[in-house]
C-alpha cells in the first residue's frame, strides 16, 4: 500500500530504517527484499521466520512511512469520498495498486485475485489506508503492534 | 489567566483551554483543570462541551475506528453521542446535548476527517501539557479481548478432545456387557469337557 503512494518506496524504506538506527536489523535493502517475500500471497513467497525485532522494525518503519504520507493518505481517502467531483487521484491510485500486484503478486491465488476485481477490492484499500492514517502519531507504533496482533 | 493549546491535524482542530494544579507545583504552562474544549471540522458546526463530555466523545471515537477497521459492525451509541457508518466512506455522528429541549447536533464525516479527528485526539493523549484520563482504548481493548478469548479456546482444546475419548470408550465398552455372559461360556466348556 505504502509502495503504491510512495514510487520511490524501497530507497524511503531502507533510508527511514537507517534513520530509525534500525541498521543491525535491516542492515541493507537484500535483508528488507527477503522480508518482503515473508508474503505468501507474492511470486517470491519464500519461507523465513520473521524474527520479533524485524517484525519491530518493519512496524517502526511503516509508522515512520505512514507519517510523512498522511498528506497523501489523506487525499486518497477524500477523493473517495467525492469520487464525482474528484476521482483521479483515486482511480490513479487504484491504477497503480493493481499494477503494483500483477507485478508481483501471485495472481492465481484467489485471495490476489480479490485484490485485483476493482469492484471488490475498494474495502481492502481503504481499510488498510485508514489503519495507516490512524496510527501516525508517537505511539502509533504501539497502536499499530496491537492491530497487527489482533488481527 | 488561563492556558489555551491546540492540537492540529489538517482539517481538524481541537482546542484545550484551563489552569495549571497549582496545588501540584505544575509549571505554568500546564493544563491540568479544563475548562473548556472546543473540537473544530472545516466546513461543520463547532463541537464543544463540558469537561466531563470530552473523555466519553473521545472514547467513543476511539472504539469506532476500531470497530470500524476490524471487520466489525461500526456502531457506536451512548447517552451522549452515537456514531454509525452510512457507508464505507461516510459516518454519522449524533451528537446529543444534556440540557433539556436541545435538539441533538447531527454530522457526516468523511474518511479523511474521522482520521484527523482521530490524530488530534492523539495529540492531546499524547501531549506532556495536558493532564487528562489518557484513553488506552485502542491499546488496551482489543488485546485482553483477544487473550481472553485465546486462553478460553487453549482451555477447551486442552480438556475437551480427552473427555470425550474417555466417555465414549466408556460407553462403548458397557455396551459389550449385553454381548459378553460369562456363565454360558462356563457351560460351554462344561459340556465340552463332558463329550
Amino acid at each position: 500500500m505504502l509502495e503504491t503512494i510512495d514510487l520511490n518506496g524501497i530507497q524511503s524504506f531502507y533510508a527511514l530504517s537507517n534513520r530509525l538506527n534500525l541498521n543491525n536489523v535491516l542492515p541493507n535493502k537484500v535483508t528488507i527484499w527477503k522480508l518482503r517475500n515473508n508474503n505468501p500471497l507474492r511470486k517470491s513467497y519464500v519461507t523465513n521466520n520473521i524474527k520479533l525485532n524485524e517484525f519491530d522494525a518493519l512496524i517502526r518503519i511503516t509508522v515512520e512511512m505512514s507519517k510523512y504520507l498522511y498528506p497523501y493518505i489523506r487525499e486518497i481517502l477524500k477523493s473517495k469520498e467525492d469520487l464525482e467531483e474528484n476521482s483521479v487521484i483515486w482511480n490513479d491510485f487504484n491504477k497503480r495498486f493493481i499494477e503494483l500486484i500483477k507485478e508481483r503478486f501471485n495472481i492465481d491465488s484467489m485471495r490476489v485475485k480479490k485484490l485485483l476485481n476493482q469492484a471488490e477490492n475498494d474495502e481492502i484499500i481503504i481499510k488498510s489506508l485508514l489503519i495507516l492514517s490512524f496510527c501516525i502519531s508517537n505511539q502509533g507504533y504501539q497502536k499499530l503492534k496491537n492491530l497487527l496482533y489482533d488481527f | 489567566m488561563q492556558n489555551k493549546l491546540s492540537f492540529h491535524q489538517s482539517s481538524a482542530s481541537l482546542e484545550i483551554i484551563g489552569l495549571p494544579d497549582y496545588s501540584n507545583n505544575e509549571n505554568k504552562d500546564q493544563i491540568s483543570i479544563i475548562s473548556q474544549w472546543k473540537l473544530t471540522i472545516v466546513d461543520k458546526p463547532l463541537i464543544e462541551g463540558k469537561i466531563e463530555h470530552l473523555g466519553p466523545i473521545m472514547d467513543a471515537f476511539y472504539i469506532y475506528s476500531n470497530l470500524l477497521i476490524k471487520n466489525d459492525i461500526p456502531i457506536y451509541e451512548s447517552k451522549l453521542i452515537d456514531i454509525r457508518a452510512e457507508n464505507l466512506h461516510l459516518h454519522n455522528i449524533v451528537l446529543k446535548s444534556s440540557r433539556p429541549n436541545v435538539k441533538p447536533l447531527v454530522l457526516k464525516i468523511g474518511n479523511s476527517l474521522l482520521s484527523d479527528t482521530i490524530n488530534c485526539f492523539d495529540q492531546l493523549n499524547e501531549s506532556p501539557k495536558v493532564r487528562i484520563k489518557k484513553t488506552d482504548i485502542l491499546n488496551n481493548f482489543p488485546k485482553k479481548l483477544r487473550f481472553g478469548l485465546n486462553k478460553k479456546i487453549k482451555f477447551f482444546n486442552f480438556f475437551i478432545p480427552p473427555f470425550i475419548a474417555i466417555c465414549s470408550l466408556i460407553l462403548f465398552s458397557s455396551s459389550l456387557i449385553y454381548f459378553y455372559s460369562p456363565f454360558e461360556n462356563i457351560e460351554n466348556k462344561e459340556q465340552i469337557n463332558q463329550k
